[in-house]
C-alpha cells in the first residue's frame, strides 16, 4: 500500500542487524536508508533524506545529536520529535530501550502510522539480543571447558595420575570449598604456573 | 545516626566518559558505596538521551546529569515529561570553548601579547565580519546536547562578543567522542565541551582553548546527581545514603593530594581510559573546575537561571520559574 509507506533512516553499528531490519521494513512497503554508526555527518544525513522516522541504535552516541536536532528544528527544514510525547507510547517506548533502540518521528506524524515499524525494529532487536546472549553463554562454556582440560592436563603431568583421577581431584576441591569447577581450575592453573616461575628463578 | 535500612542495596547508576564523572567513579572506587552498605554498578552510557530515557523508565536507578537534564525532563523538553530531582551537585564549571589552530591562526593574534578571551572574541567577531563580507563559509561551532551548559554558556559568551549564533557562525551537534576526529578533519572550527575533549585538543596540537566556563559563568553548576521523582519517594533511605557516599567522593576531590590517584583512576577503561589528558598538560587556557563548593547544594535559585536561559533559547515558553525550580532542585535532600 503506497499510502502507508514512510521514508525510515536506520542509524545502527551492526550490520547484520541493520540489514535484516532493513530488509523486514523494505518488505512491508517503506522506504529505508541505513547508515552505520561511527560515520560522520549525521545532521547532514537527515537534512538530506528527509526521514519520516529515525531508528537509532542507542549505543550509538550519535543519538544526542539527534536529539540537538529536534531540539533546534526551527532551522531544519523537516522537525523531528523525540516518540513518545504522548502517554500511549510510553509503554512501547519502554520496550524499545529495553531492546536498546530509540525512535525520533518528523513532527505532526500520526503515532498510528509509526507505531508498527517500532515494534518491527523492537523484535529485530531483542532477537539480536537473544542471539547475543547465547553465543556469549556458548562461548563462557567454550572457555570454561579449556580451562578445566589445563588444569587436568597439569594435575596429570605432575602428580603422574589419570584424566579421571585428575578431574575427580578438581571436583572434590570445588566442592570442598563452595566453588564452580571453572574457578577451581583457574586457580589450580595459577598455581602451578607460580611453583614453574619460582622454578625458574631458582635455576 | 539513621539506623533506618535501605529499601534497595543493589544499585545502577549511569554516567558519561567526562572528566566531572569523578565522583561517581571515586565513590565506587574509594569504598565510599560499600561503606553506605550500597552495591553500586556503574554503567557508562553512549549518550545523554540514553541516561534521561535509562532514568526515566527504571533502567537506571539514578545518573550523573547536566545540569538542566532533571529540569527539562521535569518539563517534557524534547521528550515525555517525567518529574525528576537532585539533592546534590556533582561539579561546578569544566567545559571551554576550542577553536581549531586553522581558525585560531587566522585572527591575526599578537604573538607577544596573553590575550584575555574578551580579546580574542573580538578577533573572532572580525573574522566572521570579514569572512561575511568576502562570501566566505561562517565558521562551524559544534555542542553536544540542547539542553545543556555547554549549549547554554556558549551562546551566553558568543552574544557578549556580539557575534549571533546562526547569523555569524553556524551551529552544529556533535557527539564528544567525535570533536576531535571531525575538526582535524577540518570540518568544524570550534567545539564547546566538557573535559577532556578541550585540554586532548591542546595534546595533540589540533585546537586552541580561548576560554573556560569559568570565565563565562563562574561556579556554574554544571553536573548534578539526579533520579525521578518517584524513585526519590520510593527510596529516601537509599537516596541519603547514595547522596552522603557522593559527598564524600566530592569532599575527597577537593583535596588536591588525591589529584594523582583521580588521574590513575580515570585513566581505567571503565572510565576515561585512554581518553584521559596527560597529566603534565599545560594548556594555554586552563580549564578550572570544582567538585567542592558550598557543600554542593542544588539551590531552586541556579535553576532558575537554567530555566531563563530555556527561555532565551526558545526552548521553553513557560512562566512558572521558580515553581519548577523548588520541585526540581532539592536543598533539603544535600547531606550537611
Amino acid at each position: 500500500m503506497q499510502t502507508t509507506s514512510l521514508n525510515v533512516l536506520l542509524v545502527d553499528d551492526q550490520p547484520e542487524r541493520m540489514q535484516t531490519l532493513h530488509d523486514a521494513l523494505h518488505a512491508s512497503g517503506h522506504t529505508v536508508v541505513s547508515q552505520l554508526t561511527g560515520v560522520h555527518g549525521l545532521s547532514e544525513h537527515v537534512q538530506q533524506c528527509k526521514p519520516d522516522i529515525v531508528i537509532i541504535d542507542m549505543d550509538s552516541p550519535d543519538r544526542d545529536t539527534l536529539e540537538s536536532m529536534a531540539a533546534m528544528s526551527r532551522d531544519a527544514p523537516r522537525p523531528i520529535v523525540f516518540f513518545a510525547e504522548q502517554e500511549q507510547d510510553a509503554i512501547t517506548i519502554g520496550e524499545a530501550i529495553r531492546a536498546g533502540v530509540s525512535t525520533y518521528i518528523a513532527d505532526g506524524l500520526q503515532p498510528d502510522r509509526v507505531r508498527p515499524i517500532i515494534e518491527t525494529a523492537i523484535a529485530h532487536f531483542h532477537h539480536y539480543q537473544q542471539l547475543r546472549s547465547e553465543l556469549d553463554a556458548t562461548r563462557d562454556q567454550l572457555a570454561s571447558r579449556k580451562v578445566t582440560e589445563k588444569a587436568k592436563g597439569l594435575l596429570m603431568k605432575h602428580h603422574k595420575c589419570s584424566e579421571e583421577q585428575a578431574f575427580k581431584t578438581l571436583r572434590k576441591l570445588a566442592m570442598d570449598r563452595g566453588q564452580k569447577l571453572t574457578d577451581v581450575a583457574s586457580e589450580v592453573i595459577r598455581m602451578f604456573e607460580a611453583n614453574a616461575h619460582r622454578g625458574d628463578d631458582r635455576r | 545516626m539513621s539506623v533506618a535500612s535501605a529499601e534497595k542495596t543493589d544499585l545502577t547508576l549511569g554516567f558519561i566518559a567526562l572528566t566531572d564523572c569523578a565522583p561517581l567513579a571515586v565513590a565506587r572506587e574509594q569504598g565510599f558505596f560499600d561503606q553506605a552498605g550500597l552495591n553500586v554498578s556503574l554503567v557508562k552510557e553512549a549518550s545523554w538521551g540514553n541516561i534521561r530515557d535509562k532514568v526515566s523508565y527504571g533502567l537506571l536507578d539514578g545518573a550523573q546529569m547536566l545540569a538542566p537534564m532533571p529540569l527539562a525532563a521535569t518539563l517534557g523538553l524534547g521528550t515525555r515529561a517525567v518529574a525528576m530531582v537532585t539533592g546534590l551537585v556533582l561539579s561546578y564549571n569544566g567545559l571551554a570553548v576550542t577553536l581549531s589552530r586553522t581558525l585560531f591562526d587566522q585572527l591575526d593574534l599578537d604573538p607577544g601579547k596573553v590575550q584575555t578571551p574578551d580579546q580574542i572574541g573580538q578577533l573572532l567577531r572580525r573574522y566572521c565580519q570579514h569572512n561575511h563580507k568576502h562570501g566566505g563559509a561562517k565558521p562551524r561551532l559544534a555542542t553536544v546536547y540542547p539542553y545543556s551548559c555547554h549549549f547554554y554558556q556558549l551562546h551566553q559568551w558568543l552574544l557578549a562578543q556580539q557575534i549571533v549564533p546562526g547569523e555569524d557562525i553556524e551551529l552544529v551537534a556533535l557527539p564528544p567522542t567525535r570533536m576531535l576526529s571531525t575538526l582535524k578533519a577540518g570540518e568544524i572550527d570550534g567545539y564547546c565541551v566538557g573535559e577532556p575533549w578541550n585540554s586532548l585538543a591542546e595534546q595533540q596540537q589540533l585546537g586552541r582553548i580561548i576560554v573556560s566556563g569559568h570565565q563565562i559563568a563562574p561556579n556554574a553548576i554544571e553536573k548534578v546527581f539526579g533520579v525521578t521523582q518517584q524513585w526519590a519517594s520510593e527510596h529516601p533511605v537509599t537516596h541519603q545514603r547514595l547522596l552522603s557516599a557522593l559527598s564524600q567522593a566530592c569532599q575527597w576531590l577537593d583535596n588536591p593530594d588525591n589529584q594523582p590517584e583521580l588521574q590513575q583512576l580515570l585513566l581505567h577503561p571503565d572510565y576515561l581510559g585512554p581518553q584521559a589528558p596527560a597529566k603534565n598538560l599545560q594548556p594555554h587556557q586552563p580549564v578550572l573546575h570544582k567538585f567542592w563548593h558550598q557543600q554542593n547544594v542544588p539551590h531552586p535559585a541556579s535553576a532558575i537561571e537554567l530555566l531563563e536561559q530555556m527561555r532565551a533559547r526558545g526552548q521553553w515558553q513557560g512562566v512558572n520559574l521558580s515553581e519548577v525550580a523548588e520541585a526540581v532542585y532539592r536543598p533539603e535532600l544535600t547531606p550537611r
